[in-house]
């Protein structure tokens, strides 16, 4: 009864999954940068850190959106590109989000960018199981200041190398 | 027969008629000034030895009471300077003019004595002085080092006594502590009275530890810790320090919160950028699949009957307040207003669910009825939320952070709590920053 | 010298010996199974108050006596003797309740009766105080009575005052009381609530008597709210003791009928 029950939230979960994985799929092939007046993207170069040289390690976004922009897609093909390159890396990709929202909804919503960051990889011939996300909601913050320009580095999807 | 009862009725109405032609005057004001209380110190028994003596704690009981009773902001104590009475003649024998002198209306007189084994009895009585009626009289047996409990229970009956509600200082708030720099705070689960005092850390901070909260059956919490880097929920018993992970989910699980009944915890689940609401029975692990929709579906919380859900989701394209059945059907929005909503928490008493808005950049903590008519915002800052309910409904506790400048100082986060009503919004001071509180219920009441 | 720099070598020795062991951050990542660093806080001591503070008011001993049971279920330090070690479990709860039973229960409620009975008969949740409250009502009001029984309205029975008092002097009245009343701020602003209180009056405005008129209603079960504001009501009247009245007419004000609401102010 209870395995029974174990293996249908399994599947389900599994499904989702496949589910999940077309959606966001779709949504790179029809590329529809997030634009016009609520597009509040950070594009500049500060806080941003390189995994090697010209591959940014993080891309930004929106104020409570979690699709990528054009510079984003932008970044993380450098980052595909990148680890095709080196087959035997590994990476995490930590999403965050600024503090101007409940920590709850910011955990997932964290969750939901590194996602976004991650299915571009594996769209551009990345393996799934080379990347993992994580979720930090509004907990680590790239800058600790209470101004937009803060609020926008931190509204970010960082790739680190974990080997 | 019917023509009986007529008469019978007419009768009587005569009677009740003559009998009140009397002068009828409404009073529908009067001053909402917090009740003058005169809190006396308790006195010793002869029989208490010189070391008890030195405890000071027929002092320091009537000091906590008074603290707790003061910061309701139901009740305003009156200076032990002006007091005539002594404590032990007032305990047994108030001369009621002498404290209605002083303004005060009622008194709260006590005397501590030993037992033979070794224990106190601390006894109160309180008394109404303008109508010179004695209210209640109480004893309770502890040992010595458990006075501030004793106090607290005092505290309770006081106030249920004389506001005809449920106390809520004998409790426990369990929060998150935080120290060091923003963008790496250390975070440590901690405990402590509701008055703040008596702090233990139940973490060491190697890892972030967030929104711990109490199950109404006071010994279990649940809180998320990235204890190996793996964001998972945990439950805690926090008299043994055991604890233990909350089902087996292949990703984030968030967002916990204890069903009334304290049988079930209620979460959310995040995988592939979707976060959905399960529940896991505590005793036979089974897991529950609630809500199942692409949006973030999170901060669930359970009606105190159990048969409804409040909770988060942006399904609408913004963050905003849904509840459902408890079986995950019939989903209904109730938050209409502008801005965006977060954290809804149902009252204790049901009618009510409390929540953080944002609107126009600012943080607020209101509360709405469980149908959504009826926002009151109560408090607005820089940043705030996280409300939890005191066991009896009339008072909230919550963090807020301030702005911090560019370098990232100041900004800590803080407690506060505030009276449903918006008014008497009070500090609770820790020794650290300090966020996500959680109010646990009457500790003596399981 | 040399004696002292060997003491002083062995000394810093042990410490780093200890603090190796005890600082956690010298030993890396702890890796134990399923349980986080967490502290073993005592906290049992505060929540399992060995002898739970117990109330001891009669009516309320069966309750306790369960209360006990349940904090003992997680036995503090501090009183070891007669304490189970662990959980007991179920067949030993009955031992242990009769174990505290006899230990402590019955004397000492009884010795509290002895103590306390002069106010337990003034205790107004006394069942004998109410029956005799009661009792004391039906003689002086066997009117009144009968008047809530029938259910009269405050609007009817403003139909049948015969009396009357010019709006300035009932003003004048409500003035004086306004000030005199502490409204229980804690009470529910949604909850219909009326306290009619009846006050007779000497020529000089000083107070005979003042009684509630729905003494029933006072320790009814569920009408806690009410009983409160009863009670501030009659401190009320008693602080405004004596009232600034009229100085001719004393047959119409010898006696009045406060109704106390607090529900506009509760709301505002």
């Amino acid at each position: 009864m209870l395995l029974s029950k174990l293996n249908k939230i399994t599947l389900a979960l599994v499904m989702t999954l496949f589910l999940g994985a077309c959606a966001t799929q779709q949504k790179v092939t029809v590329p529809s940068p997030s634009s016009g007046p609520t597009d509040d993207a950070y594009t500049g170069t500060e806080t941003v850190k390189f995994l090697a040289d010209g591959v940014p390690d993080r891309v930004f976004f929106a104020t409570n959106k979690s699709d990528l922009t054009t510079a984003a897609s932008a970044t993380l093909a450098k980052q595909a590109t990148y680890l095709k390159a080196n087959p035997t890396l590994n990476v995490v990709l930590e999403g965050h989000a600024d503090e101007r929202g409940t920590r709850e909804y910011n955990l997932a919503l964290g969750e939901r960018r590194a996602t976004a960051a991650k299915n571009y990889l594996i769209s551009n011939g990345i393996a799934a199981n080379r990347i993992k996300v994580i979720s930090y909601g509004k907990e680590k913050p790239a800058n600790p200041a209470s101004n937009a320009l803060a609020w926008s580095q931190n509204r970010r999807a960082v790739t680190v190398k974990t080997n | 027969m019917k023509y009986n009862i007529l008469k019978i009725f007419f009768l009587f109405f005569l009677i009740t008629s003559k009998s009140f032609a009397l002068v009828s005057v409404d009073i529908t004001r009067g001053n909402l000034d917090p009740l003058p209380v005169a809190i006396s110190n308790f006195y010793f028994d002869v029989n208490i030895d010189g070391n008890l003596k030195k405890t000071n704690i027929e002092n320091k009981i009537p000091e906590l009471i008074q603290n707790n009773l003061t910061r309701s902001g139901l009740f305003f104590a009156l200076d032990k300077k002006s007091f005539i009475q002594k404590p032990e003649v007032a305990h047994n024998k108030p001369r009621f003019e002498d404290w209605s002198f002083i303004k005060a209306q009622v008194l709260v007189t006590g005397k501590i004595s030993l037992e033979k084994d070794e224990r106190l009895k601390v006894e109160f009585k309180l008394w109404d002085v303008v109508s010179a009626t004695e209210l209640s009289a109480l004893a309770f047996y502890t040992t010595p080092d458990n006075w501030r409990r004793v106090g607290h229970l005092i505290s309770d009956k006081i106030y249920e006594r004389l506001t005809g509600e449920k106390g809520y200082f004998d409790t426990r708030i369990i929060y998150v502590a935080e120290t060091g720099p923003k963008v790496n705070k250390k975070k440590r689960l901690a405990v402590m009275d509701q008055d703040g005092f008596g702090v233990k850390y139940l973490t060491l901070g190697n890892e972030i530890v967030l929104t711990p909260r109490f199950s109404p059956t006071n010994q279990l919490v649940t809180y998320m810790s990235y204890y190996k880097n793996l964001p998972r929920v945990y439950l805690l018993n926090i008299e043994t320090g055991l604890q233990d992970l909350v089902g087996d989910f292949p990703g984030m699980t968030f967002a916990p919160r204890f069903s009334s009944d304290g049988k079930k915890i209620i979460m959310s689940f995040a995988q592939e950028g979707n976060s959905d609401i399960y529940t896991m029975d505590i005793k036979t692990r089974v897991v529950e699949k609630l809500t199942d929709h692409p949006s973030i579906d999170t901060s669930p919380s359970y009606s105190p009957d159990g048969t409804q859900i409040a909770f988060n989701s942006d399904r609408s394209g913004f963050q905003q307040i849904y509840i459902m059945k408890s079986d995950g059907t019939n989903v209904k929005r109730i938050s209409f207003g502008d801005g965006l909503y977060g954290t809804p928490v149902w009252s204790p008493r049901g009618d009510l669910i409390a929540f953080t808005k944002l609107y126009r950049n600012k943080f607020y903590i209101g509360v709405m009825r469980s149908d959504g008519s009826g926002e009151r915002l109560l408090t607005e800052n820089y940043y705030q939320e996280a409300p939890s309910w005191a066991p009896n409904g009339r008072v909230l506790i919550f963090y807020r952070e301030t702005a911090s400048d560019t370098a990232g100082r100041g900004g800590g986060a803080k407690l506060l709590s505030i009276d449903l009503t918006g008014y008497n919004e009070r500090l609770i001071s820790t020794e650290t920053d300090a966020s996500d509180p959680s109010w646990s219920g009457l500790l003596s009441a399981k | 010298m040399q004696k002292s720099l060997k003491i002083s070598f062995i000394g810093h020795f042990v410490i780093l010996i200890i603090s190796s062991i005890t600082l956690p951050f010298l030993m890396g990542k702890v890796q134990a199974p399923l349980v986080i660093s967490v502290d073993l806080v005592q906290i049992g001591d505060r929540t399992n108050i060995p002898y739970a503070p117990k109330v001891l008011d009669g009516e309320k001993t069966d309750k306790k006596t369960k209360d006990r049971i349940v904090t003992n279920q997680a036995p503090p330090k501090i009183v070891p003797k007669e304490k189970p070690d662990a959980v007991p479990l179920p067949e030993n709860i009955k031992q242990i309740k009769e174990l505290l039973e006899k230990r402590q229960n019955p004397v000492k409620v009884e010795n509290l009766d002895k103590q306390t009975s002069e106010f337990e008969k003034k205790e107004i949740f006394d069942p004998n105080k109410i029956s005799a409250l009661i009792d004391k009502s039906k003689k002086d009001n066997a009117e009144t009575e009968k008047k809530t029984s029938l259910e009269v309205t405050q609007s009817q029975q403003k139909n049948v005052v015969v009396s009357k008092l010019t709006i300035t002097q009932e003003d004048a009245i409500k003035a004086q009381i306004f000030k005199c009343w502490n409204i229980p701020i804690g009470l529910p602003y949604n909850e219909n609530l009326t306290v009619k209180v009846r006050i007779k009056l000497n020529p000089d405005g000083s107070l005979i008597s003042s009684e509630i008129l729905d003494q029933s209603r006072m320790n009814a079960g569920g009408q806690t709210y009410y009983k409160i504001l009863a009670e501030s009501a009659l401190r009320a009247v008693k602080l405004c003791n004596p009232l600034k009245v009229p100085s001719t007419e004393y047959e119409k004000w010898k006696e009045m009928q406060l109704n106390f609401d607090a529900k506009e102010m509760l709301k505002g």
